[in-house]
């Protein structure tokens, strides 16, 4: 232990932070002790809310004013930041400290070349002129696997794509070998395969340049995989802190055990594995294309040529009574586009067959429709109005397809079935939790008892924990009512858990439909495989 | 609700256009109460009178008490404003949450329109509605309802952009609700607050309007206590008695400023994050 103090660049000591807010003080962090070496990656791990961001703030000395430091210290190399002055402050950040962050759309600043961007941090820290900058930028992109290094300098942000700009990002963190880089979940805005070759990157980089990471995550999975020694966070307390295997294989906290069990394993299958097989489908989608964009009025008159941009192509696909069937693809793969196509929200060309009637656009989908088809949204704050109670909200699809008799009554037993408290209804969406509020959104999609629910991404917004109560209670209500699940999701490892077949999706086009239990079996198309080895495996085998 | 008026008054701004504001409301509830003097009382042995202990104002050109017609005339003057901008505003948050939620072509035929109706000058636009319907206080109310109506829409129109967006009015579409349930239920609450900061300090606006086309003639008629009107009526005495310009005139000012600090308190106060 003593010699690893000795050798710790950075070393944080019973840290404690306080915001203070309106409604008196909370505590962020409380008595927060960590170390990494030179050369280690620490992988700092806990739900929203669990106090990481703020604690890599701490560690950037960028605090909002109403942050108070209680107690504690945080050593680099031994020395205090707190006891710097704000340009001591600035010289360190992005010589010997720098930050990776979640979305390098946002990180970067839009209006300059990426080359300008990278070089700046040279020119500060390392008193390099323009030009040697430059070149220095060049290779620095080269060292991060850029492909054209000479012409990425030259691009602006929008010109690159999300890996692209995440490997700029990178390359400017480690410009100035700094001693300690703090990665802030630096690969949950990117595409699975995307991910996975900035993750290889940065073990890369790290063993090339031994430099002390903090790598902080939601993602078990992705942890695992990064880091040496973990430690778990929990509302601002460090639960339990190891090397990979201790906390994956033994955990001694219950928080750590839960936390693992919540994370999907696809060998552990939650359905039956067969597929139920109707003689007609509940659903037939039949070469459903949707275009984006309408034809600029000018345009129409002077007949020049107008290029749409294309959401589906030609999707086909049929889903069978009580059938749960997964939609897999990257963000951009028009998941999402048929899902507002079979929902009315989009116009689309192609024809829908639901319950052997077909639907060829938005005049066929009359209220029957509607109430048998219903759709779960990602993000539970933008699904429910915030100006509305929760009763209000929950009356409307009583109220709309009938049956709006006893309304108090029938919107406790809504609430009750998805293990929500009646009393929930007298409340506004904003005094929930996340998960409780995607229960709320379940419970108003379930309302008028539909033969298929269209759930868009609706775990992808919430913590694993929360992940897993919302799939049980999903898989429940659908044993009840055998409904049928169009389940859209980016999340391989859950998808095998619960689907009965798979669809893979890419740019539009619908790659294949396989059964859930043969999609890791050879045969599967290119890119599927492609998809599921970049799929970080799931935690107890990493060990 | 407590919370919210804490907030309220935490800034300077909100403090004291909340204690304007509450000053003029007094005076437009309990005005004739408070008045010394009938308004309209004419003392011909007391005209262009300073302040004194008998009129704490002056009198003006007829001997009326000031101060006293000023009462009378908060009710005239700051009612008819605020109700003015209230039907405008509701007429504009209608119109432009509407035109947001249609989208498309309908949209653009809204907007259009509407940046027309908006490269009129406000008050020439008022005068030529009064003009049309005839010279009297609710044409003139109507007169700026209309006015301000399109610049409402164009705000609304831009915050309701970002709430056609969001997920329930998708979940909305999806399961099949109407455009005007989608419009005044799911919409407009959530594009309130912004309003209701703009309207606030449209109110000042509105009685600087009204006043205008009194001191024009064409709002309230004389004898009146309309602050607007008097100012106009005190313009060819006002080399005998600079009070009778300056009272009205600063009343109006008190209820523009007071307006707008509280409009300023209530766009911090309603947005918690800053």
């Amino acid at each position: 232990m003593t010699d690893n103090t000795k050798n710790a660049v950075l070393d944080v000591r019973n840290y404690s932070l306080d915001y203070k807010t309106a409604n008196g003080t909370f505590h962020a962090l409380k008595d927060i002790s960590l170390e990494i070496a030179r050369g280690e990656i620490l992988g700092l791990v806990g739900e929203s809310g669990s106090g990481k961001t703020s604690l890599a703030w701490s560690i950037m000395r960028y605090l909002p004013g109403n942050a108070r430091e209680t107690s504690g210290k945080i050593l680099l190399s031994g020395e205090d930041l707190a006891q710097k002055s704000s340009s001591e402050i600035e010289n360190m950040r992005g010589k010997r400290i720098s930050m990776v962050f979640q979305d390098p759309s946002t990180s970067l600043n839009p209006t300059l070349s990426l080359g300008s961007q990278l070089s700046e941090v040279l020119v500060r820290h390392r008193g390099l002129t323009r030009k040697q900058a430059w070149s220095e930028g060049e290779a620095m992109l080269a060292r991060v696997g850029l492909k054209t290094p000479a012409a990425m300098m030259h691009r602006m942000p929008h010109e690159a794509s999300g890996g692209e700009k995440q490997r700029v990002v990178i390359a400017t963190a480690f410009a100035c070998n700094p001693e300690c880089i703090i990665f802030d979940e630096p690969t949950t805005a990117l595409d699975v395969i995307t991910s996975r070759q900035i993750l290889d990157l940065f073990v890369e980089l790290q063993a090339e340049t031994g430099v002390a990471s903090l790598y902080i995550s939601h993602d078990l999975a992705l942890v695992s995989r990064t880091a040496g020694r973990v430690a778990v966070i929990r509302r601002g307390e460090l639960v339990e802190q190891g090397s990979v295997g201790e906390i994956f294989t033994t955990p001694r906290q219950d928080y750590t055990r839960e936390l693992i069990a919540a994370v999907p394993d696809p060998r552990r299958r939650l359905v039956a594995g067969q597929v139920p097989t109707d003689a007609q489908p509940l659903v037939r989608v039949e070469d459903v294309s949707v275009h984006y964009g309408r034809k600029p009025f000018l345009a129409a008159l002077t007949g020049r040529k107008h290029e749409r941009v294309t959401g589906n192509r030609a999707v086909s696909l049929s889903v069978n009574q009580g059938e749960i069937l997964g939609i897999v693809g990257e963000s951009g793969s028009g998941k999402s586009t048929l899902a507002k196509a079979m929902t009315g929200l989009n116009p689309f060309e192609g024809k829908i067959w639901f319950d052997g009637r077909p639907i060829t656009g938005l005049k066929d989908m009359n209220t029957v429709y509607r109430k048998d088809v219903q759709i779960i949204f990602q993000h539970p704050d933008a699904s429910l109005n915030p100006r509305q109670r929760i009763g209000e909200i929950l009356s409307r699809p009583l109220k709309l397809y009938g049956d709006a008799a006893n309304l108090d009554q029938q919107i406790g037993d809504m609430l009750e079935q998805v293990r929500l408290p009646r009393t929930h209804a007298s409340r506004y969406p904003h005094q929930l939790s996340g998960g409780e509020k995607q229960r709320v959104a379940i419970a108003r999609a379930f309302a008028s008892r539909p033969k298929l629910v269209i759930c868009d991404e609706i775990t992808s917004a919430l913590d694993v924990s929360v992940q897993a109560s919302i799939v049980q209670l999903l898989l429940e209500l659908q044993k009840a009512g055998n409904t049928a699940y169009l389940f859209i999701t980016h999340d391989l490892n859950l998808i095998r858990q619960i689907a009965h077949r798979i669809a893979v999706m890419y740019r539009g086009d619908l790659i294949e439909i396989a059964p859930a239990d043969q999609i890791d079996s050879p045969q599967r198309a290119d890119y599927t495989r492609r998809l599921l080895d970049a799929v970080p495996p799931p935690v107890g085998s990493a060990a | 609700m407590i919370e919210f008026l804490k907030r309220l008054l935490r800034t300077p701004q909100g403090a004291i256009g909340v204690t304007l504001v509450a000053l003029v409301l007094v005076a437009v509830v309990l005005g004739p109460t408070l008045a010394p003097h009938d308004p309209e009382a004419l003392s011909p042995l007391a005209r262009y009178k300073g302040p004194s202990t008998a009129f704490w104002l002056g009198t003006d050109q007829y001997g009326r008490d000031i101060f006293s017609r000023l009462l009378i005339g908060a009710r005239a003057t700051v009612t008819m404003a605020v109700f003015a901008t209230i039907v405008g505003t509701l007429i504009g948050a209608i119109v432009g949450t509407a035109s947001a939620f249609m989208g498309g072509r309908a949209d653009e035929f809204i907007m259009r329109t509407i940046d027309a109706v908006m490269s009129i000058p406000s008050l020439l636009f008022a005068l030529l509605i009064v003009n049309l319907l005839g010279s009297s206080t609710i044409n003139a109310l109507v007169a700026v309802a209309i006015a301000f109506a399109p610049g409402m829409a164009r705000i609304t129109r831009s915050v309701a952009l970002a709430v056609r967006k969001q997920d329930y009015v998708n979940a909305a579409i999806a399961r099949g609700e109407g455009s005007s349930y989608i419009v005044m239920r799911e919409m407009l609450p959530n594009v309130i607050a912004p309003i209701v900061v703009e309207m606030t300090i449209r109110v000042s606006f509105a009685v600087m309007l009204f006043a205008t086309l009194s001191f024009l003639g064409l709002g309230a008629q004389p004898p009146a206590a309309e602050w607007g009107l008097m100012v106009s009526e005190a313009r060819r005495y006002m080399h005998l008695s600079a009070g009778i310009l300056i009272w009205p005139s600063a009343a109006i000012a008190i209820v523009a400023v007071g307006f707008n600090l509280l409009g300023d308190g209530l766009r911090d106060a309603l947005n918690p994050r800053t």
